[in-house]
């Protein structure tokens, strides 16, 4: 693969595999051992689900990254969905607890070194994260 | 799904269900309703959940697959995971994933045991 970035929407349900089979491939490209190439799909899995099953669809953008010899990945899953009101709040729920929004998120923060997320009620969601090979 | 739906096969008196590397979503799913259903046709003690094909064990994979444990208990039956790998199990533990009241082996030979 000589690709350095790249994007996959999100549109049916069977793109949450295509986004980890591809991240996948991506994620050994860069560099990552077996456990960090899990933790990468893993997360994008559960951003890639919610994108689908509360964002209503989206897109999946990821570049590799290069920053004082170190090498990483960043992924931004974007949609125009019902977006979150509380942020924070998402971000808290534990990974057992209750239904719908945000399930996910915990879990991909904890995988991940960073996660950013955008959004705000009727506006959409985009979050951001980024993964770096250890040193 | 094709070659990549889960299989379910009696084995004397274990339900021994085989999950694919990459099941999507609708898979995951069909797999309570088919365990729960061959639960009742074949009346087995047990069921042997094997995962060792698989890469990715998100939290709806592993809120599936509590849901469905338990409703095996209910329906009489034991539950053992089988073949988890390493860096699943790293990272499943690490998002906090419980999988509490099932049992794990390594291998299937062992489950059945």
């Amino acid at each position: 693969m000589s690709a350095h970035d790249g994007e996959v929407p999100i549109t049916v349900e069977g793109d949450i595999v295509a986004v980890r089979r591809l991240l996948r491939e991506v994620a050994q490209e860069v560099g990552f051992g077996i456990t960090d190439v899990t933790r990468v799909v893993t997360a994008a899995s559960e951003l890639a689900r919610n994108a689908y099953k509360y964002g209503g669809g989206g897109v999946m953008r990821w570049r590799m990254l290069e920053s004082n010899g170190r090498r990483g990945i960043e992924l931004k899953f974007i949609d125009q969905g019902p977006g979150i009101a509380d942020v924070s709040r998402a971000l808290e729920q534990g990974y057992t607890t209750g239904k719908g929004l945000g399930l996910g998120l915990p879990a991909a923060k904890r995988l991940m070194d960073e996660l950013d997320i955008e959004s705000a009620a009727g506006a959409g969601t985009t979050v951001t994260s980024k993964k770096w090979c250890p040193k | 799904m094709g070659e990549f739906a889960i299989s379910v096969i009696k084995v004397r008196d274990t339900l021994l269900v085989t999950v694919p590397a990459e099941p999507d979503d609708s898979t995951v799913s069909a797999l309570q309703e088919r365990v729960l259903s061959a639960m009742e046709r074949h009346d087995p003690k047990r069921v042997v959940l094997d995962i060792s094909a698989v890469e990715t064990l998100d939290s709806f994979f592993a809120r599936t697959v509590s849901e469905t444990a338990r409703m095996v208990t209910l329906m009489g039956g034991r539950t053992i995971i089988v073949g988890m790998r390493p860096a699943v199990a790293i990272t499943a533990t690490q998002i906090g994933v419980t999988l509490g009241g099932i049992e794990t082996a390594l291998t299937v030979e062992r489950a059945l045991d």
